[in-house]
């Protein structure tokens, strides 16, 4: 391996695309990234390398092969089906990066055009062709402008009007609930109304699928809430926290580190005070949660998701999603509505 | 001490300071991240330098009907506007421009920050860059003000809006000592104006990246450089305003001022990884009502001081 490409891998990028069911082999690489002193990529145009944890339905799997074609390159996909498989499959992926006779080809045969998904939303069936009114709608790049949104538009608190949008958050989103996907309508950044639903893996999950209810699930959900707060080292800890707690015992002096120093954080209470409301209490109450190790009352549902996160901007919906610790691996399936 | 203007020929010797000192507060946040993740805190010195290598590497990213010479302004913006500001900066007794207006133009080069990193968010003509960018004004409308009657404390105290005065009326006693308040208010807005720590939500996990969800390659690692360059030429100036500048006993004043930017931006990064995110929205009322009134007190302080001395 010459020396750029030794550099150039030093410290790479991955791109997590996990499976609902799949926790064990995602923190498994999540491990393997930190071993190798790699990081966790925030987007596709940050990856270098895209890691599939899990066999994913039809789908989820045409959105991973979308995410796939937007990253930049050079780059890697792996597949990690079992936790074991993590440390081969991360080696693999460094090689194929460094190799440049690979990455030549991969670059020569993509497109020089962007890589285009689906619209959010089906566009309206074509009616009479003589309603010429559309002809005149300027379309960049093919794509319809943001307009104000007539059956959509809701009515805005601050009398804006915004362009109404229709975005779909997930299911291939850093720090997101396995498969979720959130169909939201936007005006400006603001959610008007959400729609989520979880998408399927192709067969059975293995056992266990899910860390909810154990201290690992618990400090999995600690370091995804703090990674989004922007605690960086603190999201670290947590993760290795949780590392430590699947293969054997939490180190209990770190533990309680870690717990005293975000408790104490009043700033970190602050920015999370009042986001995601529920009976039990709100984000900074379920943080304090995991902290204690104290199990909630009940799990939230899809529906509520959706309801939540009606009326907050882009940025708070992350937060209060991370706060909610979703279990997708129960495969709830049915599309709940809210806010029209 | 007298601060001279050297000619135009050591701009690039200017540019290649800044960078190199950009690249050491790189490499602390590296290893600071390496240590984080539980390995030895010197592999991640190399980081910086890695880093550069991965990205001039990468294939730059392009997205339907991209806006791209509005993009490019906004992503070379970082970086110019950076070098913008340590070019009124006298490092100890020279200085590439030695402005009679120098303290409203690190002001003004900074405003021109909201203008770069918007057009970064809204060249790629796509959802979380822009959401990023609007993020950073958001967050401008409760820094700036801050940041302006903070700059002109100092400006006042020396009667002059020269940095080089500046430096001078320091000679016996450090601004930062009687005027506290505008050297913490100055240095939150540095980390502000920087997308920094708990200022960073203009490229936050929470937007997946914000103004950079989209930009890889040669892009991606200008608003990286030009981040690290703007904290750096922030802490310059502070040094500069709060510090003393070049005063200091033995050493010459040239290592003086590198000496305080270096521990300054040491601290300035650390705070970074350490503080969470502060939303934008969370931010505007302690910002109008706790800390401009504060700022604004410290001023009339100043100005009493300054008018009972002469």
């Amino acid at each position: 391996m010459d020396l750029t490409a030794r550099l150039a891998t030093r410290r790479a990028a991955v791109l997590l695309a996990e499976v609902p069911g799949w926790a064990v082999a995602r923190c498994a690489v999540e491990r393997e990234v930190r071993a190798r002193g790699w990081r966790l990529a925030d987007s596709p145009a940050d990856a270098d390398v895209l890691a599939v944890c899990g066999r994913p339905g039809a789908r989820l799997g045409t959105a991973v092969d979308l995410v796939w074609d937007q990253l930049p390159g050079p780059r890697a996909r792996v597949d990690v089906d079992d936790p074991a498989g993590a440390a081969p499959a991360l080696a693999a992926a460094a090689a194929h990066l460094a190799d440049l006779a690979a990455q030549r080809r991969d670059a020569q045969a993509r497109p020089a055009e962007p890589a285009r998904g689906r619209p959010a939303i089906e566009a309206p069936p074509d009616g009479d062709d003589d309603e010429g009114d559309d002809m005149d709608m300027p379309m960049p790049g093919g794509i319809p402008l943001a307009g104000s949104g007539d059956d959509d538009q809701l009515a805005d608190p601050d009398r804006l009007d915004l362009d109404v949008l229709h975005v779909p958050l997930g299911p291939v989103l850093p720090r997101w609930p396995a498969g979720l996907l959130l169909h939201t309508t936007l005006q400006g950044d603001l959610v008007v109304a959400a729609r989520a639903e979880v998408l399927e893996p192709a067969g059975e999950p293995p056992r266990p699928g899910t860390l909810h209810g154990t201290p690992a699930g618990r400090w999995d959900a600690v370091a995804t809430l703090l990674a989004l707060t922007g605690r960086a080292d603190g999201a670290a800890a947590a993760a290795r926290l949780r590392d430590a707690a699947l293969t054997g015992d939490v180190p209990r002096r770190d533990a309680e580190r870690l717990a005293h120093r975000l408790r104490r954080s009043r700033l970190l209470r602050w920015s999370l005070r009042g986001l995601g409301t529920l009976p039990e209490g709100d984000a900074a109450d379920r943080l304090e949660h995991w902290l204690t190790g104290a199990d909630r009352a009940r799990p939230t549902t899809l529906d509520q998701v959706a309801d939540l996160v009606t009326g907050l901007d882009l940025a708070a919906v992350r937060l209060v999603v991370a706060s909610l610790d979703l279990d997708t691996a129960d495969r709830v399936h049915v599309p709940v509505e809210s806010g029209t | 001490m007298t601060v001279v203007q050297v000619s135009a020929g050591w701009v690039p010797l200017a540019a290649v300071l800044l960078l190199v000192v950009a690249t050491a507060a790189a490499s602390l946040d590296g290893a600071l991240a390496a240590r984080a993740d539980g390995q030895q805190a010197r592999s991640g010195l190399v980081l910086p330098v890695a880093g550069t290598v991965r990205l001039f590497r990468q294939r730059r990213r392009a997205t339907v009907a991209a806006d791209t010479p509005l993009r490019w302004a906004g992503l070379a913006g970082l970086p110019t506007a950076a070098l913008l500001m340590v070019a009124v900066v006298p490092l100890g007794r020279w200085t590439v421009a030695d402005l009679a207006v120098g303290v409203v133009w690190f002001n003004a080069v900074d405003v021109l920050l909201w203008a770069a990193v918007w057009l970064a968010g809204w060249g790629p003509n796509s959802l979380h860059p822009l959401v990023g960018g609007y993020r950073f004004l958001a967050q401008a409308l409760s820094y700036e003000l801050p940041l302006m009657f903070a700059l002109t404390a100092p400006a006042v105290a020396a009667g002059s809006l020269r940095l080089g005065d500046v430096v001078t009326a320091q000679q016996h006693l450090w601004f930062v000592v009687w005027m506290p308040v505008a050297f913490l208010v100055f240095c939150a807005a540095v980390l502000a104006f920087s997308a920094w720590g708990p200022f960073g939500a203009a490229v936050g996990t929470t937007t997946a990246g914000g103004v950079l969800a989209e930009a890889s390659g040669v892009d991606r690692w200008l608003v990286r450089t030009g981040r690290y360059a703007l904290l750096t030429a922030g802490a310059a100036f502070a040094a500069t305003a709060f510090l003393g500048g070049g005063h200091g006993p033995l050493l010459p004043a040239w290592l003086w001022l590198l000496a305080k930017t270096a521990v300054l931006l040491a601290v300035l990064v650390l705070l970074g990884r350490q503080l969470p995110l502060i939303r934008p929205e969370r931010l505007a009322a302690p910002a109008w009502l706790v800390v401009l009134p504060l700022t604004l007190l410290q001023l009339l302080a100043v100005s009493l001081v300054v008018v009972v001395r002469t």
